[in-house]
């Protein structure tokens, strides 16, 4: 017990309860899920099934159709929402702005919303009959229950609840970009949409990449809105790869068929992840 | 003072991995520890029950009269909510019983699934006692408890399809709805009632916000005597009585006379409230409800048992039921049993909940009861029990549930979806429907 085993052995057990928990929490549950996607559960009995459940992903109709919605979404709905929050932050960071720390909490506020809160928010507003946004306009539109109309609903309130978030990530980083360029962009006779073209886009490329990669991770594991706004309907135009997981677990009771679809997901996830670095990172 | 060392360190490390790796482990196999109960005394205890709503409520209500019988029983009765119930016994189940009730209400269209993926995760009933029930029973129900001989559970309710109908309506479009014969003639009606007073037939929840948005096709179905599944279990999904369900629903809503119930329930309670239907096809148990709606339409209303789908056909169909399961997790299922065989086997019990929130009683001795044969102010004088007996008692085939009529129920509204929304036609999508369900379940389409 000397002075010097005590000091080598002092930093783990600073990390001990975090390792702990993480073992019992997050480890245990990716590997036994791992495990469970390379079983068949028939009468109770679980058999080992090796790639059957991978196999049986590639005919499913419904996860290709899911595959296809959370595309969607990612291809329509992120640039839109990532273009508005770059705009938000710009517009934060101006000085002709007046009450500034009012207007970013009011836009961050909607991030702290509960999920299952805003959802049922969204589902009353959208309602076809009563709702308050068919009566502003005095139509009648089936928001909720055409297809393409709900992809849009559900599109509208992932953009209202993360625009804001992504704002003041943007933001943050916009503060770091030092006013030196700007004037000497200025001088170079840059007008103001050259000094944001210029200066502030690059500036803001790595907040870029994290809000970029951070918004697809949130797309394809969209779960609760669609959950409570349109339950992945109608006829699955808003079924997600997150609901049709849940459905398989807990409605179908195929939890290793759900656990490959996990596990489909997270390759996926990572294999986007990995692009947006390639494409959007470049030399740090 | 000693300080850990660091193979202590790791000792202690490993030891808490094992014990967390050990705790984690007995939660998870889906058939393993479930059957970990115990019967317990039959006459001493404390049980928790899982139920519902209105049910809960009635079970809440009898409680005193059940201690009456057994002092030494306590018994929390916890409404759950439904659908909330089902995610949280699979989960429950799915755990190896542990957080369970020891009594929990399941339907018809859970029990199957839960049996099939969890076979220790209800108890048998039949060596507590429940085999001498066998007979006391609405006909079909024991088969569907008890398919194997293994007793999963104890019937409670048993609803029949149903045609409630604003007679007040039909009488100013000139319709004797009592003699409406066949479907194809409630749809004639359908076109009078329409020019006549400007009201839907009836409402469909068209882009299937709910699951139950395939109630009524399933009672088209089951009229036939058919389901999704053969009682081998195979695919009988797009056989030509499915065909023929939805081509009527789709000619009714071809007509302009089907109502949109998107939003599910609350969408059904304003469409009562405002009278946009004038058709309710929902079985036994709604009745109560449209009565609670609408108090003030007394007299208006009526009941009949559904017409045929083809003439001569059966107009008697059980849609659904639902019972009690002890959980094979249960250390009392001995006290559980006592308390289910009370409230489902003994006519007094089911009385008492009949008059309470109509809900319907699987156990044919209650009928006897004076209750269901009073006529009823709200339904224009009719005898609302006896016309529901009466389909009761009327011989119908038993039908195959099976462990994957959730992933059905999805395919078949998906499938209604496409006719009542996009107008496609009914034999291919039910085509379409079938197949998807055989590549999700290995099961065989019979065609």
């Amino acid at each position: 017990m000397t002075f010097s085993v005590r000091r080598r052995t002092l930093p783990y057990l600073f990390v001990l309860p975090a390792v702990l928990l993480f073992a019992a929490f997050k480890l245990y549950p990716i590997v036994a899920s791992f495990r469970l996607s390379l079983y068949h559960q028939a009468g109770g009995v679980e058999e080992f099934a090796g790639i059957d459940n991978y196999t049986r992903l590639l005919d499913d109709s419904l996860f290709w159709t899911a595959l296809g919605n959370s595309a969607t979404i990612l291809a329509v709905q992120v640039p839109v929402m990532l273009a508005l929050a770059t705009g938000l932050a710009v517009a934060f960071n101006s000085t002709l702005l007046k009450a500034r720390p009012l207007f970013r909490l009011g836009f961050f506020l909607p991030m702290v919303t509960g999920l299952v809160a805003y959802g049922i928010v969204f589902s009353v507003l959208l309602n076809q009959q009563y709702g308050l946004v068919n009566w502003l306009l005095g139509a009648d539109l089936p928001w909720l229950t055409d297809p393409l109309l709900a992809k849009a609903s559900l599109g509208l309130a992932l953009t209202w609840h993360y625009t804001g978030y992504n704002a003041v990530i943007l933001l943050a980083r916009l503060q770091t970009i030092p006013t030196e360029l700007y004037d000497a962009a200025a001088v170079d006779g840059a007008g103001a949409w050259g000094r944001f073209r210029h200066v502030t886009l690059p500036g803001l490329r790595p907040a870029l990449l994290l809000t970029t990669v951070l918004s697809t991770i949130g797309t394809l594991q969209l779960f609760d809105e669609p959950y409570v706004l349109t339950g992945g309907g109608p006829d699955n135009a808003t079924l997600t790869i997150g609901m049709y997981l849940y459905q398989n677990a807990f409605k179908y009771f195929d939890f290793g068929y759900a656990s490959a679809i996990a596990y489909a997901l997270a390759l996926l996830i990572g294999l986007l992840g990995l692009l947006q670095f390639k494409v959007l990172g470049g030399k740090s | 003072m000693t300080s850990l060392d660091r193979r202590g360190l790791l000792r202690l490390g490993g030891a808490l991995t094992v014990g967390a790796g050990l705790a984690a482990c007995s939660g998870t196999g889906t058939g393993s520890g479930a059957d970990s109960g115990g019967a317990g005394d039959p006459r001493k205890g404390e049980i928790t029950v899982w139920s519902w709503q209105g049910p809960a409520a009635q079970l809440k209500a009898l409680l005193p009269e059940f201690n009456k019988a057994y002092p030494d029983i306590k018994v929390t009765v916890q409404d759950i909510g439904n659908p909330a119930i089902w995610d949280k016994i699979t989960t429950g189940l799915a755990a190896g019983g542990s957080g369970l009730a020891d009594v929990l209400h399941i339907g018809v269209d859970y029990l199957p699934g839960y049996v099939e993926k969890f076979p220790t995760g209800l108890a048998d009933l039949g060596p507590l006692g429940a085999t001498k029930h066998k007979d006391a029973f609405a006909q079909g129900l024991w088969q569907t408890v008890a398919p194997k001989g293994r007793v999963n559970a104890l019937p409670w309710e048993a609803n029949s399809g149903g045609f409630y109908y604003r007679a007040d309506l039909f009488e100013k479009a000139g319709v004797d709805v009592e003699s409406l014969a066949t479907w194809d003639e409630v749809i004639e009606a359908g076109k009078k009632l329409k020019a006549a007073t400007g009201v839907h037939l009836l409402g469909i929840d068209k882009p299937a916000s709910q699951p139950d948005a395939a109630n009524f096709f399933q009672l088209l179905l089951q009229l036939q005597g058919k389901f999704y599944f053969d009682l081998d279990g195979a695919i009988t999904l797009d056989s030509p009585e499915a065909v023929t369900a939805l081509t009527l629903i789709k000619k009714m809503n071809d007509a302009g006379l089907v109502s949109d119930l998107a939003g599910g329930w609350s969408a059904l309670e304003n469409s009562i409230k405002e009278g946009t239907a004038a058709v309710l096809p929902w079985p036994t148990w709604f009745g109560g409800i449209i009565e609670g709606l609408v108090p003030q339409e007394a007299g208006k209303w009526k009941v009949r048992l559904p017409p045929a789908v083809r003439r001569g056909g059966a107009t008697a169909a059980t849609v659904n039921s639902t019972h009690l399961a002890v959980a094979g997790s249960s250390k009392q299922q001995a006290a559980a049993w006592s308390f289910i065989e009370f409230m489902l086997t003994r006519p007094a019990s089911q009385v008492a909940i009949y008059r309470g929130k109509g809900i319907a009683p699987a156990l044919m001795a209650a009928y006897e009861d004076s209750l269901f044969h009073e006529p009823s102010a709200f339904f224009s004088g009719q005898k609302k029990g006896e016309i529901f007996l009466q389909a009761l008692k009327s011989p119908t085939p038993a039908t195959n549930y099976s462990a994957d009529y959730a992933r059905a129920l999805k395919v078949v509204t998906d499938a209604q979806t496409k006719v009542l929304l996009k107008g496609a036609d009914p034999a291919e999508v039910l085509k379409q429907a079938a197949d998807q369900l055989a590549q999700q379940t290995g099961r065989k389409v019979v065609r």
